[in-house]
């Protein structure tokens, strides 16, 4: 089935991140017309999966609650959610994108009350909780999962699971003939804002991510903190769900290294003293809990330069400048042994934590040079800045490794560069 | 108001029909609620209930809605009725999801539904349909001031777009910082040399485009006006003015270095070989390629020692606390300069954290292939030594004290901002100016960028450490002056890559203001929102305390002190409704009334019922949301509380909890977002402002001899999901044990 | 003193990094280590070294020739490669640290009793003689290099290694008499010292 759904003056954002959405918003607030697609069952990408932003230590899902607001009020975006672009053709002004969308079995008639959850009993890993936790095949993605729709597993299809939602649902919102669609879209400019996924931590073998329970990524040290999270806002390792009071960090996991990425990935320094607070947060003045951060460089520019300045005087969390050489288990207790130089007068350590974070490198989580249109990749797989020749720009960690206020930016900009051109289209029109 | 006509649909989906008695609302609404029409459905949202609703309006002429089914904030595709007065009880997350399905608990759950469509009905009286801002200023041009790389770039940027720009910039000539530059750090692939700083080509650009119209020489006189219509007086170095009208403002008055006279322990002053990066350039500059040669006798440089973080990342008196980002690339830049013009120069960079984040790795990285020498070290002091400036330092890696010879010391000290006057400081020395006369002769340190005519004071606040940033990780755009924005360094240290991106998406932030302006919307938080505030002049005593009190400096005085509302300038965060005591402020779909008569619309029991009735009002941004999760999450409240949306706690009319305790609510919840130094409040000032004001309620509390817990004040996080059910409960034990208004009845 | 030693501190004064850079083998990756200390974590013998690789090169950097060039550190590489493998920078450490050594030998500031170099020397003389490691010779060399009471003393320790290899036919004791080389132990000799001169002037070492 193919129908159009746009003109030449829309302008198409791929991806509903913090990036997208305020591609999105922006465009739409200054009088255009947005199509916003998004991969994942509802939008606000990886910040919805953070517990707390850096410096302020604010939730992530307040500025989401707004952007949301601004989305539900705006006429000018029309969403698409499980949607993925397949092919790009045309060129500035005039793109035809081609786009899947995947089936959610579930309609708008959706009231998202839970009857077809309560009604299923196979369970699955939670994408929201990077797979650490199971949830019902017939989910709501999370608390502020917008649009607020429930999503059908399309593994528990065929089973009796998939009836049973069916004959739940009193809102008629269950189709389990629901198939996949091509749709092509037109449009003048397209802002590419697919964000970042973390680099696989399994590859950096001396640290033994695959091989160590206690060994997890700094994403995933994120859900644990929060109360609808796999451990239910406590911080509970992996191997024995005994409470972890000795947490170790490690910066540039994967980052600033030619064996992985080659880039600094610029938001884990701030990201690990962040996540260190959490120790305190949980554990209050308990003596006993305390967080080492293992660094090359303590990357933490302008006036982020505060919070390092706030955590360092934090007597609980210690620094030691060291890559950590590599990690092995302590089989009695399941703890995580760091083994390693302090450079700092060469001071060597074989440290036992109960759990060790890895400050995951960002890469990008579609490679720039599989984008058509013109879009120039560099070596890391973003979207090289200034030197596409198409009017596809990038926006947010689709270019480059970057915060969450830097990505903003960059997405604010790249819905001026889309607006000169369908400006341009709409003067060329008229 | 003849013709009005209102209606209220009632939706018994999502369990409302079993757990509800839907004819009572239905009879409520029209009896007590006055509704025209009342109708009862099984699945509101639906095609058929909807249209239904569409029906009503399009054929019945039914201009107000009620829709009592679930939260306000789901189902809005469905119910989204533009031309409509509309107003939702929340009856599913409101009620029937937090409260158990026992046969015990239905007497009190009807009772909170019931109250919940009595609210709605009464402030559906209240609200109108606003019609958007009628004296919306139109103008579209945009100014820029500052004619360095962030402000050419916005200038450019915006008129790509296709919008007329003015360019003021004080110097002879553009190009700002950035034109004194040898080269720039490397902006592509692969990012081991410096590069063109592209200056030459910019102010090309700036010159040929018919669209842009520079003023140089010049500052910015006066601003007055608001979003869509600002009056700028641009004065000249000669002394003449030129007014021009201008739709919103760029602000991108960049950096000035730090005073590296300040540290002389580091030999800047004490010898001419101690420079700062600025001063490296300028020699590079001389040498164009050839090699640099030292300022004391002329003689060629064959080593460079860069000290990092010179002046910053320290507390010390006098020293920029922050690090400026930029600093750790420039030296490797320059340092640069030395290995390419001669391979042989000893080149040492001494940092304690090497910061070149992103691809700023494969810069250093070309560095070091180049023969840079990077030493973390803590530098001691710099002296000169025979001639020879000598560099004692601790060697931080191989932990002893060392000193390193060289003929040029580079200190790469900081960025500090172009912010203007800090209005803060200028608002405590008017303060103490007032009472203190001998104070009088205070000047004001730093020359005002904007001029602005505002009653806050003539420049944008400063954030921390005078830069004038947005405080909002998500939202770094939002200064709090409305179509004033700020880009480049004056908003935070960055370097130029980073300007370049910062001021196009200042320029397109700009670019919404002027196109909200124009047909008079409200731009962030609240952006689309057509209502304004108005005010009944005939009840205002002058109290100036709405011009005071708003975070982003929309009202203005008269000669006569009455206020003057700029509606362009207001985010319709509804602060100066709150703040009024004569209560003559308020906004068409948001009033004292509004609030006001839901307040009183509650059924209030007699005091031997032992209901007690809390009226809790909660933020709309994180608050109510959180309670509406609470509810998702099936989580049980008690059935006394009534929670009643605001704006913002900003917004809280004192008299709305008088009127409250007058009518006998037993207690007051008021849940906002976090104040202070890190606060959430999307209107900055809103959530202390309600603090500050309940504060003041406690006397009138104790002089009505009432318990002071009877208002209660929380900050509350959208996440705050199990906590907030806790609050009022914990809240509704506490009533309990302090026992009944004694004004109920009264 | 080594003659070759003076020249080189004549010739690069204090830039030990130039030095090193320009006579060690790969002696240019020096410059470009990040300081994380990954290799120094990493090397299984860690422990015993005095510097271990990563305060070298910084010692390198902060013109600490004297104390880089005797220390026995770099002698204790194992060829493990665990530092190599790590180095977020690719840097050749393990081949920095044998072409330090071997420099360091050159010059004749290597530590004199060093068992590493002793028996590298030894092994070296054996193997270049016929082309091929005569076992016999070297064990009876090694175990014999701090005279004759500890050679004897080594040998019975290890007499019982020795005999179960004897029959098991792992070890021919009439190899010490009769060891078969390469088939022209002369020009093989011959190439080796072309290679050496090549490499000699190569990295400016005529000497």
């Amino acid at each position: 089935m193919t129908n159009t759904v746009a003109t030449n003056e829309t302008i198409l954002v791929v991806g509903a991140g913090i990036s997208g959405l305020t591609a999105a918003l922006e465009s739409a607030e200054c009088g255009k017309n947005v199509v916003l697609i998004e991969k994942n069952p509802s939008v606000g990408g990886r910040v919805s999966q953070l517990y707390k932003y850096f410096p302020k230590l604010c939730r992530p899902s307040c500025g989401l609650e707004i952007n949301l607001r601004r989305l539900k009020a705006n006429p000018r975006i029309k969403l698409l959610t499980m949607a993925e672009v397949t092919g790009i053709e045309g060129e500035p002004g005039d793109y035809r994108v081609a786009v899947q969308l995947q089936p959610r079995y579930v309609n708008e008639n959706c009231t998202a009350c839970g009857a077809c959850a309560e009604a299923v009993t196979a369970e699955i890993d939670d994408p929201y909780n990077y797979q650490l936790k199971q949830i019902k095949a017939a989910y709501l993605p999370h608390n502020m999962a917008y649009p607020q729709r429930y999503v059908i597993d399309p593994s528990i299809l065929g089973t009796e699971d998939a009836e049973k939602a069916k004959a739940a649902c009193r809102y008629g919102a269950i189709d389990l003939d629901m198939q996949p669609q091509s749709i092509e879209i037109q449009a003048g400019a397209i802002i590419w804002a697919t964000g970042w996924k973390p680099y696989d931590a399994a590859k950096i073998q001396p640290y033994g991510y695959d091989r160590f329970a206690n060994v997890i990524t700094s994403v995933e040290f994120e859900r644990m903190m929060d109360p609808f999270g796999p451990t239910g806002g406590k911080l509970l390792r992996p191997s024995d769900g005994r409470e972890a009071k000795n947490v170790a960090f490690i910066q540039c996991a994967g980052s600033r290294d030619r064996n992985h990425l080659t880039h600094c990935s610029r938001i884990c320094c701030m990201a690990s003293l962040k996540q260190a607070t959490y120790i305190g947060e949980q554990y209050g003045d308990d003596s006993d809990a305390r967080a080492s951060i293992y660094y090359i460089d303590i990357r933490v520019i302008d006036r982020f330069e505060d919070f390092y300045e706030q955590v360092r005087a934090d007597e609980r969390v210690h620094f030691i400048k060291s890559k950590v050489a590599n990690i092995t288990e302590d089989r009695a207790n399941g703890d995580v042994i760091l083994h390693g130089v302090d450079t700092e007068g060469y001071h060597r350590y074989d440290n036992p934590h109960e759990l060790c974070v890895l400050a995951i490198g960002m890469e990008p989580s579609v490679d720039a040079s599989q984008i058509n249109g013109g879009v120039a990749s560099d070596a890391s797989g973003f979207i090289a800045a200034g030197e596409s020749t198409g009017a596809i720009f990038g926006a947010g960690c689709a270019t480059n490794a970057l915060d969450v206020n830097r990505a903003v930016q960059s997405a604010t900009a790249a819905s001026l560069r889309a607006i000169q051109v369908v400006n341009q289209v709409a003067r060329a029109e008229a | 108001m003849s013709d009005t006509k209102t209606a209220a649909y009632i939706c018994k989906g999502c369990g409302l029909g079993e757990r509800l008695d839907t004819a009572q609302l239905a009879n409520l609404a029209e009896s007590e609620g006055k509704c025209a029409i009342t109708r009862q459905h099984d699945f509101l949202c639906n095609q058929d209930g909807v249209g239904t609703i569409r029906n009503d309006i399009d054929n019945e002429g039914v201009t107000h809605v009620v829709i009592a089914a679930c939260s306000r904030r789901a189902k809005t595709e469905a119910f989204n009725f533009d031309d409509v007065a509309l107003t939702r009880a929340n009856l599913r997350e409101g009620v029937v999801w937090v409260r158990p399905d026992s046969e015990e608990a239905r007497e009190t759950t009807q009772e909170m539904a019931d109250d919940y469509v009595r609210m709605a009905c009464a402030e559906i009286q209240y609200m109108h349909q606003p019609a958007g801002n009628q004296e919306a200023g139109s103008n579209k041009r945009i100014l820029v001031v500052g004619g360095g790389v962030s402000g050419m770039t916005a200038a450019l940027e915006s008129s790509k777009a296709g919008y007329e720009v003015l360019v003021v910039e004080k110097t002879a000539e553009l190009g700002g910082w950035a034109a004194k530059l040898h080269r720039r750090v490397p902006t592509r692939e692969p990012f081991a040399d410096p590069q063109d700083a592209g200056v030459v080509e910019l102010i090309k650009a700036i010159n040929d485009d018919q669209n842009v119209q520079v003023f140089l020489n010049s500052t910015i006189v006066r601003t007055s006006g608001a979003p869509g219509r600002f009056s700028v007086d641009i004065g000249t170095e000669s002394g003449t003015t030129t007014t021009e009208n201008v739709g919103a403002i760029i602000q991108a008055s960049g950096f000035r270095n730090y005073d590296a006279s300040q540290l002389p322990e580091l030999g800047f002053g004490q010898s001419p070989d101690v420079v700062d990066q600025a001063g490296l350039e300028e020699l590079a500059k001389q040498a164009n390629g050839k090699p640099i040669q030292r300022p004391s006798d002329g003689k060629e440089v064959n080593s460079v020692v860069f000290i990092q973080c010179a002046g910053q990342r320290s507390n010390a008196e006098g020293h920029l606390p922050y690090c400026s980002g930029h600093c750790c690339n420039t030296s490797i830049k320059q340092a640069m300069y030395f290995k390419d013009a001669n391979p042989g120069v000893d080149t040492v960079v001494m940092f304690d954290d090497l910061r070149t984040p992103g691809n700023g790795e494969d810069f250093y990285r070309s560095a070091q292939r180049k023969g840079v020498i990077f030493t973390k070290g803590k530098p001691q002091g710099v002296n000169k030594n025979n001639g020879q400036l000598e560099v004692k330092f601790h060697d931080m890696i191989l932990d002893e004290d060392a000193i390193a010879k060289a003929d040029l010391v580079v200190l790469a000290t900081g960025q500090v901002p172009n912010s203007g006057a800090d209005i803060e400081q200028l608002a405590a020395a008017s303060d103490s100016e007032d009472t203190q006369n001998e104070n009088a002769e205070l000047t004001v340190p730093v020359d005002s960028i904007l001029n602005l005519n505002y009653r806050q004071g003539p420049d944008l606040p400063h954030l921390r450490h005078g830069f004038s940033d947005s405080h909002f990780i998500c939202f770094p755009y939002e200064t709090r002056r409305s179509g004033i924005y700020t880009c480049g360094p004056v908003r935070r240290p960055m370097d130029i890559a980073q300007a370049a991106v910062d001021a196009t998406g200042a320029a397109l932030k700009a670019i919404q203001a002027v196109e909200n302006a124009s047909v008079g919307r409200a731009a962030h938080p609240r952006s689309g929102d057509l209502s304004f505030p108005s005010f009944r002049k005939e009840g205002c005593t002058q109290c100036k305390r709405c011009t005071v009190e708003c975070p982003f400096g929309a009202i203005d005085e008269d000669e006569e002190r009455y206020p003057v509302f700029n509606e362009s300038r207001c985010r319709r965060c509804g602060t100066c409704m709150g703040a009024c005591p004569v209560r003559v402020i308020s906004f068409e779909n948001y009033s004292v009334d509004t609030v006001g008569q839901q307040v009183k619309a509650v059924d209030m029991p007699d005091e031997f019922d032992e209901k007690p009735r809390i009226l809790l009002l909660a933020c709309e941004n994180d608050a109510y949301p959180a309670l509406d999760m609470a509810a998702q999450q099936g989580l049980v409240y008690s059935p006394f509380v009534r929670i009643l949306p605001v704006r913002c706690l900003g917004s809280v009319n004192a008299i709305w909890i008088s009127d409250a305790l007058n009518s006998g609510y037993d207690g007051i919840m008021l849940m906002g977002c976090k104040k202070g130094d890190d606060y959430q409040c999307h209107f900055v000032k809103g959530s202390e402002m309600a603090y500050d004001r309940m504060g003041k309620i406690d006397d009138t509390l104790q002089q009505l001899q009432l318990e002071t817990e009877r208002v209660v004040t929380h900050e509350v996080e959208i996440t705050d999901i199990h906590r907030v059910p806790q609050l009022i409960n914990e809240y509704a034990a506490k009533i309990d044990e302090i026992g009944m208004n004694p004004f109920k009845g009264f | 003193m080594n003659t070759l030693n003076t020249a080189m501190v004549e010739k690069y004064r204090n830039d030990f990094l130039k030095e090193v850079e320009e006579n060690v083998e790969e002696g240019h990756w020096v410059k470009m280590c990040m300081q994380c200390g990954v290799c120094s974590g990493s090397c299984p013998f860690g422990p015993d070294w005095e510097h271990p690789p990563q305060e070298i090169f910084m010692m390198i950097r902060a013109g600490k020739r004297d104390e880089v060039l005797a220390t026995e550190s770099m002698w204790m590489c194992t060829s493990c490669y665990n530092c190599i493998v790590r180095c977020p920078r690719e840097l050749p450490i393990t081949h920095i640290m044998h072409g330090l050594a071997n420099y360091a030998h050159r010059l004749g500031l290597a530590p004199k009793m060093n068992p590493t170099r002793r028996f590298a020397k030894i092994f070296w003389n054996n193997i270049a003689k016929t082309g091929r490691v005569n076992e016999m010779a070297l064990s009876l060399k090694l175990y014999f290099m701090d005279g004759f009471a500890s050679g004897v003393k080594k040998s019975l320790a290890m007499a019982g290694v020795g005999l179960g290899m004897l029959k098991t036919k792992r070890l021919n004791p009439f190899t010490l008499f009769r060891h078969k080389g390469v088939e022209k132990p002369k020009q093989l000799q011959a190439m080796l010292k072309k290679a050496k001169e090549i490499e000699d002037r190569r990295k400016g070492l005529a000497s």
